[in-house]
């Protein structure tokens, strides 16, 4: 028996020395604490990259919001519209379905845009907590970039979607869900960590990481605040569904304006931005040269294998060629009016809107539906696209015209339109740079009143940033965007029946392969020209020039919006998120 | 292995003692018929000597004059002891063993003998496993045993096995049963030779498995392998040697057709050109009339593959020493080209009485795995366009000028050579396994036993994949510097288990009064350390005209994308247990158990888990009442039980939400960042716990010829761990306990020996099992699944609801083809046909809709079919599954039958929906299940497209299926197919050389046999094989058929002997 007890004993023994407490706790390997990571420039650096990565994600920037954000408008309009119920169509057309089959996907931008700012919010926090960023320019620079990344995230997320749950600390299991939060919430945080970042940033060129356009800068974050103070201050549907301004007196237009105008006369007063040639800008982006200093402020900065610029945007490429690997392009194409809203002497319309597409490596006319964005081409990057999936070109988030043109428009309202006129003589001297005459009649229209030089600055940012996918936006902060649509659809009717100011255009263009053997010349395409000349021009082909097709299920103009668009001015918010928001999200704003 | 002999040899050498005073015993065995029997073992009790038989059944053997008492052993028959007291010649007729109640049946940390069972234990014993002629012990006993549900996913060599034990619980998470193999938990057992294995024996209920609290819920098998019963020297040599070839094909297009059908596609499309840049003028189609076909299913698939097998095991010892030694040796060539698998096994058990009181256990187990060729498809998959089958059924058959001959693929058609396609995903794969197990049994006093374990199990995995120029990933996922060229990934896995086990069994028999009680008890104490590491490296940027042996071997002409040494949190588990069985008079019988667990998985506060669970049987056949019924009832038992068991399948390190740095090649001037997991962190996670409620049966009549067992349970899954979707709040998913599922069923199985004369035995046997889950509740939520098998052309396909089972696929429903009468008119000014107002429109999912485009319901009733018009259309869960066996002797020739079915249950057979559509792409071939004559036409003779009602009609009078023209991939139940089937898994004929014969040549048996494997399939499946699941990476996608590795048929010769 006594033997016995020595087992138990033994075996007691053990069972205590194997119970100890920390027999079961298992640390996480493979692994940093925060204090470590966020303390140390180089790893916390890493945390920033983090914030991209999603950005890059399948559906998110890359391949949903970057292609279906923006459109339709006056100047940017879906390629497939006219098949009014395919559900990229939809997308465009206000008349979203919460179960659209192109974004109600869990992976989608909505998720990943909250997955970004997640991993800012965890960054911040250890930045805030370990980084000594006061002390510390490196981890200063960091916090200041995680901080308007963050604002980027959530800009996007309002134009997109309206009011959206603000979530600016990591997430707890108190907050694992959230409803909608009144936009001015966020608005008025964005600002204040928007000002935060450009106290710790430096301008372009003002440290080794702000020589490249990929980086972020104090101008960008001056430029971005300047650009969510317009919107906090303007127009667009509320939560309760109608349109109108923000009901806070912090986000008075008069408050918004100033800012906007101090950011923006900061920036220029800087002289670290410049405008280039309209040309050269996007020469620039395409050639991934990456400077800064120019007039590109901030680019995502997809790598070469990753993201979807001109694979969606860009100037179409129906086969594989000498520049690219990939057919693709064209997925967005400009409202075929733009083409004819340029003077004939502005510079920006052969470079913004391209009447071809390339077949076996030769230009080949498209048809008046579907010319490009010839801001975004495959035959100006250095380097041939091999992916099937990617071009890898950054996208454009902001450049030095807008601020320029931000600060003509809030100087118009808040110190009349004497004072703003140099900022829009600014961009219109650029557009045209062989015939100043023009530029001095059109100041003197534009500058007669107040609301004259609005108008100027809404035609002009229209002309300016076609293919950009900034006009939505603007139009609904201006509470221009069901004028706008409305106004756009008659131009397009008149058109295509060629009437009204569209009466006199040829009905046909004329065209010819140069000898360079892939370069198309295009007669018709200018007020002005006519089918009798065109006829005696000796080209070698000509071709209707019209936007309806065959297969049309709808005409273009109607095609553009099937329902009010101020009452749908944003997306739902998708199926699956409002089904996995524990009941706390829905679209009652947009009465889906 | 040499050096394991030597040192075998000295211990046995070394145990041989001196030989006291002895007398000579003679002796004759025979069987009850008087056949003498051969090779029986006959030793001296409480001594190592011994003799065999004769072939005259005589034996001779010299016995210390002390010793009263010899032990007969033979194989097949009921051990004997024979009282020589006095004798100096005896006769000894030994029993048959044809009952099996007195089998001893494998249970958590013990064993019970099969009578006194009160759980659900069911036994698959070595003969039933080496019966089939494969390499994994697993796909022998498929369709064995009831309630256990075995799917080989697909026919590659070393291919995953599904194994659900009544039909698991868990929505998200894993539902594999725990597998123990000689007290160890191990992954997986597919690295055993079946021929080391002695019993496999499933503990389904939760009065058996709550011994294993933990992990217990989706059932445990416990393998027991071979070690020397008697302690006499035999060696045993198997050998079989066979030859595979592809089991079924499908067929494509002829020539003609195919370049007929591009014709008519790219007329359709409105891009003639399309065509004639690569098949000429339609005039000359005739020219494709006569042109020889690839068979590309035949060159990449059809070669002859062979298998060949061999065990050798050597076991023997003496009264205090028994070992056994065996080697196994698996090679295959694969039916698909530049597949193939070796595999090398070694096992050594040993056990020594060192002492009265104290004896040693160890065992050592060693298998090395190579699997070469990289599959048609693969769980990791980075793109389901490199999923390997298509290429070899819809690349076309002809050499098509710009297709088949470009190194670049037009991205319409986006296809490589069907070879291309194999080198260029090929892999190689080598998996080390080893498990070292030593154990001490010490009997403290009289039935107290204590018995402490000590093992380590080591599993290492080197996957080295390659990704070649047509690959996805290398035109995707490199930086761009390095698109297009191949690259490498070596995967290195390394897990470690370290476990210790401390037992104390005490049978209370000698303190009960009254011989009817027998009361006894086990307590325990268990450790166990998982500790796992990857190693990845990634290679890209190799010369583009490397191979996979050139990449594996000059990794440096690449450029290292990253090398991610990656360490998980170790998993550790420590668990007290206990059991107390009951039994009064062999009549009532009661079991309890308990185990406590806890895990590092879970948080302080939920980190132990309780599994009690109670269990009763009362053998109604030893009752006076029954005392009329012994002459034909050998056996009745009910039993009845109830129980938790657990289950934190769920990967470790889900407590806390720390920082992961990963590599990327998305970000411009970065190649690592800093993220947390993109599964949320949940610190209050707790068990997973499944109440087993289970009613059984076990009948044994008319001399326990026919024995049967029925089990009626149900299991709930309480707190079910599910990988719950919370994309929307920062991350994608977040585990939570949440919901419940629920399975009831019914599981019988029988076995009749119907005639067992001298030369001439039959008997059967059969097993079923009904299985039905729900999904009680799921917190409101609804769980979608994506296979994924189209990228994103499908979108979700499987769907989750409460009160419907797990496993349901979600789709359209067909509604056959527009016929003409759909439309009203055709508007010939914009080419397109007008619908009739009352008919859907579904051109949003099937694209231009015209007469003969396919049709769907539309089930909502809006007049458009889109996303919302989508239903369950099938589901992927057995009615009943199960198998049965006719085994024969006729004098020395052996016959036997395995059969096993599935009855039920659909397959998502998206293959078929790939091989009849277009989707977005140009010039692919598809199966002639869309030939002409099948699909429907619009092409005039001459070569134009018809839009003429009436005509159209006529075309098609015959024709039965829509066209194949489509903008995608739709799911209709079209591709829902009925997956039932009864498979004639293995069928054997044997001669057994009579042991006159045998003995002449110095052997105890001598056993040939052919064998046929898989030889005839029943199903209406139009695949290849019912039997598949290919979209395995969660388990919400179970059933989908697409690019499945094809099945094989096998012939082989074998041999068994014995020394």
């Amino acid at each position: 028996m006594r033997k016995i007890i020595n087992i138990c004993l033994v075996l007691a023994g053990l069972t205590v020395v194997s119970s100890c407490k920390d027999v079961l706790d298992a640390p996480t390997q493979s692994s940093l604490d925060e204090s470590v990571i966020f303390s140390t420039p180089a790893l916390a650096e890493g945390s920033i990259a983090g914030i991209i990565q999603s950005f890059g994600e399948t559906n998110s920037y890359r391949g949903r919001y970057l292609v279906f954000y923006g459109i339709n408008t006056d100047t940017e309009v879906y390629n497939g519209l006219k098949t009014t119920d395919s559900e990229q169509s939809r997308l465009s057309n206000y008349n979203t379905n919460v179960a659209n089959t192109q974004m109600n996907t869990d992976n989608n931008a909505w998720a990943k845009f909250y997955e970004g700012i997640e991993r800012a919010n965890l960054a911040i926090r250890g930045l805030r907590t370990y980084g000594n960023v006061q002390n510390n320019a490196q981890l200063g620079q960091i916090l200041g970039e995680i901080l308007t990344l963050r604002a980027v995230i959530y800009s996007d997320l309002i134009k997109g979607w309206g009011d959206v749950p603000a979530r600016f600390e990591p997430i707890t299991s108190e907050t694992t869900y959230l409803p909608r939060s009144d936009r001015d919430v966020i608005y008025k945080q964005l600002l204040a960590d928007l000002e935060e970042a450009a106290t710790l940033l430096p301008w372009p060129n003002g440290s080794a990481a702000t020589q490249s356009v990929e980086r972020v800068n104090k101008a960008f974050a001056k430029g971005l605040r300047a650009r969510l103070a317009l919107a906090a201050g303007g127009y667009s549907q509320r939560l309760d569904g109608t349109v109108r301004l923000s009901t806070d007196p912090e986000l008075s237009r008069d408050k918004m304006y100033t800012i906007a105008k101090n950011e923006c006369l900061d920036i220029i007063n800087s002289g670290t931005l410049k405008l280039q040639g309209f040309e050269e800008v996007f020469k620039t982006l395409n050639a991934e040269t990456g400077r800064a200093g120019l007039e590109s402020m901030w680019e995502i900065p997809f790598s070469e294998g990753r993201g979807r610029v001109i694979f969606d945007l860009g100037v179409r490429h129906t086969t594989t060629d000498k520049y690219t690997g990939q057919n693709r392009g064209g997925t967005n194409v400009p409202n075929p009016i733009m083409l004819y809203e340029y003077d004939k002497d502005d510079v920006r319309r052969d470079v913004s809107i391209v009447p071809y597409e390339w077949t076996g490596g030769v230009q080949v006319p498209s048809s008046l539906g579907r010319m490009y964005f010839g801001k975004y081409r495959y035959e100006w990057m250095k380097r041939v696209v091999t992916s099937t999936n990617d071009d890898g070109l950054n996208w454009l988030y902001m450049r030095y015209a807008d601020v320029v043109l931000m600060a003509a428009e809030a100087i118009n309202e808040l110190d009349g339109p004497a004072a703003a006129a140099p900022y829009l003589q600014m961009i219109r001297t650029r557009a045209f740079p062989k015939n100043p005459e023009k530029v001095t009649s059109y100041m003197a229209q534009a500058t007669a009143s107040k609301t004259s030089f609005f108008n100027a600055i809404v035609d002009e940012r229209a002309l300016e940033f076609t293919g950009e996918m900034l006009r939505k936006a603007d139009l609904i902060r201006w509470n221009l965007l069901g004028t706008k649509l409305a106004e756009a659809k008659t131009k397009l009717q008149q058109l295509e029946t060629r009437q009204g100011k569209y009466a006199n255009l040829p009905s046909k263009i004329y065209y010819k392969t140069l000898d360079d053997k892939e370069t198309v010349q295009i007669y018709g395409l200018n007020f002005g020209d006519t089918d009798a000349i065109g006829n005696s021009l000796g080209y070698t082909a000509n071709k209707t020039w019209t936007m309806s097709a065959s297969s049309d299920k709808a005409t273009y103009w109607d095609a553009l919006y099937t329902r009010d668009p101020n009452l749908q001015q944003f997306w739902p918010i998708w199926q699956v998120f409002i089904d996995s928001s524990n009941g706390t999200l829905d679209n009652s704003n947009l009465k889906l | 292995m040499k050096k394991v002999l030597l040192v075998v040899t000295f211990l046995c050498s070394f145990l041989f003692a001196a030989i006291a005073q002895t007398k000579q015993i003679t002796g004759n065995v025979r069987d009850k018929s008087g056949e003498a029997l051969i090779g029986v073992s006959v030793t001296v009790k409480g001594t190592k000597q011994g003799a065999s038989t004769d072939i005259n059944g005589n034996f001779k053997l010299s016995v210390p004059t002390s010793s009263q008492v010899l032990v007969l052993n033979y194989v097949g028959f009921k051990t004997k002891e024979v009282n020589i007291a006095g004798q100096t010649n005896v006769k000894v007729t030994l029993d048959e063993d044809v009952t099996s109640l007195d089998e001893v049946v494998v249970i958590g940390y013990g064993t019970v003998k099969k009578k006194d069972l009160t759980g659900a234990v069911a036994q698959v014993s070595a003969d039933v496993i080496t019966a089939a002629p494969v390499s994994s012990a697993v796909e022998a006993i498929t369709g064995r045993i009831p309630g256990v549900q075995i799917s080989t996913t697909e026919g590659s060599p070393d291919a995953e096995m599904t194994v659900r034990v009544r039909g698991g619980g868990s929505i998200t998470g894993s539902n594999a049963p725990l597998y123990i193999v000689d007290g160890f938990p191990v992954n997986s057992i597919s690295d055993i030779a079946p021929s080391d294995i002695e019993s496999i024996d499933v503990l389904k209920d939760a009065s058996s498995t709550a011994i294993y609290g933990s992990r217990g819920a989706n059932g445990v098998i416990m393998v027991t392998t071979k070690n020397s019963k008697s302690g006499t020297t035999s060696i045993g040599f198997t050998s079989f040697t066979g030859i595979k070839e592809l089991a079924n094909r499908l067929d494509v297009l002829t020539p003609q057709d195919y370049a007929y059908w591009q014709y008519e596609r790219a007329l359709l499309d409105g891009e003639v050109k399309d065509y004639t840049k690569y098949f000429g003028n339609f005039q000359d189609i005739d020219m494709y009339s006569n042109v020889r076909a690839n068979d590309w299913q035949d060159i990449v698939f059809g070669r002859t593959g062979s298998t060949y097998n061999q065990n050798l095991n050597i076991s023997g010892g003496s009264e205090k020493t028994k070992f056994s030694l065996s080697h196994s040796f698996v090679k295959e060539k694969a039916i698909m080209l530049y597949s193939g698998f070796e595999r090398q096994n070694l096992n050594f058990k040993f056990n020594h009485k060192l002492y009265n009181k104290l004896t040693l256990d160890f065992g050592a187990r060693y298998s090395n795995t190579k699997t070469e060729g990289g599959g048609a498809n693969e769980q990791r998959e980075i793109s389901s366009a490199d999923s390997r089958l298509k290429f070899a059924m819809i690349y076309p058959s002809i050499p098509v000028n710009g297709l088949t001959n470009s190194t670049e693929t037009d991205p319409d058609f986006s296809l490589f050579s069907p070879l291309v396609a194999l080198t260029d995903n090929d892999q190689y794969i080598h998996r080390k396994t080893y498990n070292l197990n030593g154990a001490l049994n010490w009997d403290i006093i009289k039935d107290l036993r204590f018995r402490t374990e000590i093992g380590y199990d080591g599993y290492r995995n080197d996957q080295d994949r390659f990704y070649g120029q047509s690959t996805y990933y290398v035109q995707n996922v490199p930086a761009a510097a390095n698109q297009g060229d191949p690259a490498i990934i070596f995967t290195n896995t390394n897990r470690n288990s370290f476990r210790n086990t401390n037992t104390l069994n005490y049978d209370f028999g000698k303190l009960l009064a009254s011989k009817d009680h027998s009361l006894t008890a086990l307590l325990g104490q268990e450790y166990i350390k998982t500790e796992e590491g990857i190693l990845t490296t990634t290679v890209h940027g190799l010369p583009s005209t490397f191979t996979f042996t050139n990449a594996r071997s000059l990794s440096t002409q690449g450029q290292a994308n990253s090398i991610d040494n990656n360490f998980s949190v170790d998993d550790i588990l420590l668990s007290y247990f206990g059991r107390v069985n009951y039994n009064f008079k062999g009549k009532y019988l009661l079991t309890g158990t308990f185990r406590a667990d806890g895990s590092s998985k879970f948080k302080d506060g939920n980190r132990w888990g309780y599994f009690p669970s109670a269990s009763a049987a009362w053998r109604l056949s030893d009752e006076a009442f029954m005392e009329d019924a012994k002459t034909w009832l050998s056996d009745l038992k009910i039993r009845a039980s109830y129980g938790k068991a657990g289950n934190n399948g769920i990967p470790s390190g889900q407590m806390v939400q720390s920082f992961l740095n990963s590599t990327t090649t998305w970000v411009n001037g970065a190649n690592n960042f800093w993220a947390p997991s993109k599964t949320m962190a949940n610190p209050d996670l707790k068990w997973e716990t499944t109440t087993t409620k289970n009613l059984g049966l076990d009948i044994s009549l008319f001399k326990t010829r026919l024995n049967a067992t029925f089990d009626f349970y149900t299991n709930n899954t309480n707190d079910l761990l599910i990988e719950y979707p919370v994309s929307g709040t920062g991350y994608d998913f977040q585990y939570r306990n949440l919901g419940e599922t629920k399975n009831r069923g019914i599981e019988f199985s029988a076995n009749w020996n119907a005639l067992k004369k001298k030369n001439f035995e039959l008997a059967f046997s059969a097993n079923i099992a009904f299985n039905k889950n729900e999904v009680v509740s799921l917190g409101g939520l609804d769980v979608r699944g994506t296979s994924g098998w189209a990228s994103s052309e499908v979108g979700y396909d499987y769907l989750v609801q409460e009160g419907a089972s797990i496993g349901r696929i979600y789709g359209y429903v067909s509604d056959g083809r527009y016929e003409v009468a759909d439309f009203s008119s055709y508007d010939a000014g914009k080419a397109r046909w007008i619908l009739n107002s009352d008919v859907a429109n579904a051109s949003t999912v099937v694209g231009t809709v015209r007469p003969g485009t396919m049709k769907l319901k539309d089930l909502n009733g809006d007049g458009i079919v889109d996303a919302t018009d989508r239903a369950v259309i099938g589901n992927t869960n057995p009615k009943h599954t199960g198998g049965f066996s006719v085994n024969s002797k006729i004098y020395n020739f052996d016959v036997a039958a395995y059969f096993n079915w599935s009855f039920g249950n659909d397959i998502y057979n998206a293959n078929k929906i790939e091989y009849t559509s277009t989707s977005k792409y140009s010039s692919r071939n598809m199966i002639s299940t869309m030939a002409t004559g099948q699909r429907w036409t619009n092409l005039r003779p001459d070569g134009t497209i018809s839009n003429d009602g009436a005509e159209l009609t006529s075309m098609n009078a015959n024709t039965t299926l829509w066209s194949p023209y489509m903008s995608r991939y739709v799911l209709s139940d079209w591709a829902v197919e009925d997956g039932s089937f009864l498979r004639l898994g293995t069928v054997t004929l044997g001669y057994t050389v009579p042991v006159s014969l045998a003995s002449k040549l110095k052997m105890k048996t001598l056993r040939v046999y052919a064998s046929g494997y898989n030889l005839l399939l029943l199903t209406n499946y139009s695949g290849f094989d019912p039997e598949v699941s290919t979209r395995r990476r969660t388990n919400l996608t179970p059933g989908v058929d697409y690019s499945a590795y094809p099945k094989s048929k096998m012939y082989v010769f074998g041999l068994n002997v014995s020394f």
